[in-house]
């Protein structure tokens, strides 16, 4: 066997130069397909990790109110974030993604911005927060200062875009937007440190504290915008989790439990609020008699019981007193009773109110709940009630794809629906073209180096019949010297196992040499998109070990199976005729 | 005599009394709303800094009994056939180009325009204001001229959210309510925006504001005028109201 070896390398050799032009076409192959790939997984690793994340986070959990999609608040914010935490065991990162459409007038410049919110209380892994770091890469100022509440708003933004505005650090910026209610709100940001944006998408925008733009937006203590949750392996987990989380957010039937006051006195009371679509409507109308009129969509019902209890009549105002969730306090509500229902129809404890003006008050004040205590009216699965009453929100099913997802959205602006969607969607539907774009790279990257080492491997393949040709007097030789087929395949074999083992080292050396010389090129891509391929205005390459293990094991094991074949011919040639080969 | 002196003095105070802000804004709500249908058509013309001047025109149909409008754009010529239905709860935007309707929101632009989808409903200021009140709770109204005119300066604050602006003052000409100025404010205080109401027309015992005049207070040199003429109040043909009407212009 050492003697084969040393045969294979002796032969390696004997033709310097063939076998060294020949080391360099598997050798330049090499390093083609670990850049390449490396390129494409720092694409990849680009998009996921620095963009879908900021984008819609590899599992997204989404609300819109009253069907506006731009209004995206939801009430009981801590249950969803507890509902997130125990679903997802690995979660790396829960982000509420804020952002609002601005206008910004720095110094006698103006220019439309996108304020968006950086949750600082949001650390993450290290990896989370060394990308962090690197997306933020300061250029004057300070990235800590965004956290300091003696300075008004203070907000970081792109050098370009600081430099368009004409504002350096210590400068205010006013800003126009709408708030979350639609109302035109200004504010003055005061400008605490320029960055050097690590991609394009973070060129547009202003950046400030998530308290600071919530507050500026409107949003209450316990509101939460959209969630973006970071995983830490999305491309695994991501459809599972997603689903796992669309089953915990399934709603209760919404009720508030409190007491009413009017006229006679104050009797404990559960509110219910019934759909106004119109099934639901003529529903309710199938099960309730109002006195009066039929149900529309704006009525209050509540049963004779009640009314001779209170002693009020329809066009009564009543009070609604009921415990919060989030504080140690009662608040009250007037209702308008509008109707009431015959005798026995509804429950003595309820009040049946449209779901427009019920999630008015639920949502402005979320109440506590109350367990189960007979003063206030459960909904049994038999209860007649339960196919008309509003549920806490409306959870929309789970979108498999981009389509279903427009679809989705153009649904809930269609339908107007009260209350607040809430739906949960993975990067796969809501950065699918992000995620198209990496598929098409790899594919792109995959075919250009196939084509490239199919013509390295004619080389290779060439090369052989050619050294088997020159070498056939040879083989005769050994043959007749009682050499063994096998040993005669094996040296060829042999001979091509080490040229391409040390060729492709040497194609791996250059490669990593190649990708930290071309990153050290600065590129000047603003306002293209082959900017969002560049970290820090930089190709970005992300060589993964494994993959190039396996790469420089697959070279070798397709070089090899090229070679078997000449290498075979070779063995099996008649000792006396490879004797008597003259060419 | 001294009864006689406080007499008068108390009656001097009543006439010169300044009206309660809620009276006031009924007024206002009386003066403006109409019963009947309306047509007319609508030109603004927009002025921004550093882009010169651009004009919008439209017709608008409007039917309060069932909360309904239509807006069908005339100008300029890449926005000319497109429109914008209002029923009810549903505001569609309709594109000429794809033939297509999409719901919108009433927050949404019009035509490219300032003008905003709520800028055209009819709420009554008494639904969406009520009297901004100083620390002794006194009404914050005053007597005031506005040029010449005498006129009332009072401040009023939302009582919903889903207004444009939290807080407003006006000037209303005493003798007959109609509005000559508004300043709008935002909820940090900040003035956002002034409009003067600069030529009213009687249209069946209800005032409407022909010509009015937006200055962007937050973005200096901003400024809009609104101008409606054409203004029509023969009932409509209940077609109008319709996603089929809308679609038929396009024909």
């Amino acid at each position: 066997m050492n003697v084969v070896v040393k045969i294979g390398l002796r032969n390696l050799l004997r033709q310097k130069r063939r076998s060294v032009l020949l080391g360099i076409a598997i050798a330049f192959g090499t390093a083609i397909l670990i850049m390449a790939h490396g390129f494409a997984h720092g694409i990849s690793d680009n998009l996921f990790n620095r963009i879908v994340v900021y984008v819609s986070g590899h599992v997204g959990v989404v609300f819109s109110e009253n069907g506006n999609l731009f209004k995206q608040i939801f009430h009981d914010g801590q249950r969803v974030k507890e509902i997130v935490k125990k679903e997802i065991p690995d979660v790396v990162k829960i982000e509420e993604g804020i952002g609002i459409f601005c206008r910004a007038i720095g110094n006698g410049k103006s220019d439309n911005v996108v304020m968006i919110g950086i949750d600082l209380s949001q650390l993450g892994d290290e990896k989370t927060q060394q990308q962090d770091a690197d997306n933020f890469k300061m250029t004057e100022g300070s990235f800590e200062d965004l956290s300091n509440e003696s300075i008004e708003n203070p907000v970081i933004l792109a050098k370009e875009k600081a430099a368009y505005l004409n504002v350096k650090k210590g400068d205010i910026i006013r800003v126009r937007y709408r708030n979350v209610t639609g109302q035109d709100q200004a504010a003055r940001l005061t400008v605490v440190g320029t960055f050097l944006p690590a991609n394009m998408f973070m060129s547009a925008p202003v950046f400030l504290e998530l308290t600071d733009l919530k507050r500026l937006l409107g949003y209450g203590p316990n509101d939460i915008g959209q969630l973006f949750i970071t995983i830490k392996n999305p491309k695994k987990d991501a459809v599972l989790y997603a689903e796992k989380l669309q089953e915990a957010l399934r709603p209760e039937p919404a009720r508030i439990d409190g007491y009413i006051s009017a006229g006679k006195g104050s009797v404990p009371v559960t509110v219910f609020g019934y759909k106004t679509d119109t099934l639901s409507v003529a529903a309710l109308n199938n099960k309730l008699s109002a006195t009066g009129k039929k149900a529309g969509k704006s009525e209050c019902f509540i049963g004779d019981s009640l009314s001779s209890v209170l002693g009020i009549a329809p066009g009564s105002n009543v009070a609604l007193s009921y415990r919060l969730k989030y504080a140690d306090s009662i608040v009250s509500s007037q209702i308008k009773i509008t109707s009431l229902t015959q005798k026995g129809v509804l429950p003595g404890n309820v009040i049946l109110l449209n779901d427009e003006d019920f999630y008015k008050i639920f949502y402005s004040n979320w109440p506590a709940a109350v367990k189960d205590n007979p003063k206030w009216h459960r909904l049994s699965e038999s209860d007649p009630l339960k196919e008309i009453v509003a549920a806490e929100w409306t959870l929309f099913p789970r979108a498999k794809s981009t389509e279903e997802l427009a679809k989705l959205q153009k649904e809930i602006a269609r339908k107007k629906i009260r209350g607040t969607s809430v739906d949960v969607r993975t990067m796969y539907e809501s950065a699918s073209s992000v995620l198209s774009l990496e598929y098409a790279l790899h594919m792109i990257t995959l075919v250009a180096v196939l084509v490239l080492f199919f013509i390295i491997l004619i080389g290779v393949v060439n090369t052989l019949r050619m050294t088997v040709k020159e070498r056939t007097r040879e083989i005769g030789t050994v043959r007749a010297i009682g050499m063994q087929k096998s040993d005669v395949q094996l040296s060829f074999i042999l001979e091509t196992f080490f040229l391409t083992l040390f060729s492709s080292l040497a194609g791996t050396v250059a490669a990593f040499l190649a990708m930290k010389g071309l990153s050290m090129f600065k590129i000047d891509a603003e306002g293209n998109p082959i900017g969002m391929m560049l970290v820090n205005e930089r190709l970005y390459f992300v060589p993964v070990f494994t993959s190039v293990v396996f790469f420089i094991c697959l070279i070798m094991v397709i070089a090899v199976g090229t070679a078997f074949f000449p290498a075979k011919k070779a063995a099996n040639l008649s000792a006396a005729e490879a004797l008597r080969h003259f060419d | 005599m001294k009864k006689m002196y406080l007499l008068l003095f108390t009656i001097t105070c009543a006439v010169n009394a300044v009206p309660k802000i809620d009276e006031l804004l009924e007024n206002i709500d009386k003066r403006y709303s109409m019963a009947n249908d309306v047509k007319a058509n609508v030109k603004i013309t927009q002025q921004k800094t550093g882009q010169g001047a651009k004009k919008f025109e439209m017709i608008y149909y409007r039917r309060d009994a069932t909360n309904s409008f239509l807006i069908v754009m005339t100008d300029p010529a890449v926005e000319k056939g497109n429109g914008y239905l209002r029923v009810d709860d549903n505001f569609w935007m309709y594109r000429r180009n794809t033939r297509t309707f999409q719901h919108i929101n009433r927050d949404e632009s019009i035509g490219g325009s300032d003008a905003r989808g709520d800028d055209f409903e009819s709420r009554k200021l008494m639904e969406m204001y009520s009297p901004a009140k100083d620390s002794s709770g006194k009404e914050l109204i005053i007597e005031d001229t506005l040029g010449q005119i005498k006129v009332y300066k009072f401040e009023i604050k939302a009582k919903v959210n889903d207004v444009d602006y939290p807080k407003k003052i006006y000037w209303v000409r005493r003798d007959n309510n109609l509005i000559l100025k508004e300043e709008s404010y935002a909820l940090s205080g900040t003035l956002m925006q002034t409009s003067y109401f600069l030529k009213y027309a009687e249209i069946k015992k209800a005032m409407v504001p022909v010509k009015q005049l937006f200055i962007d207070e937050f973005e200096k040199g901003n400024k809009s005028v609104l101008e409606i003429s054409g203004i029509s109040t023969e009932k409509l043909d209940n077609t109008i109201f319709t996603k089929a009407y809308l679609e038929s212009l396009s024909k």
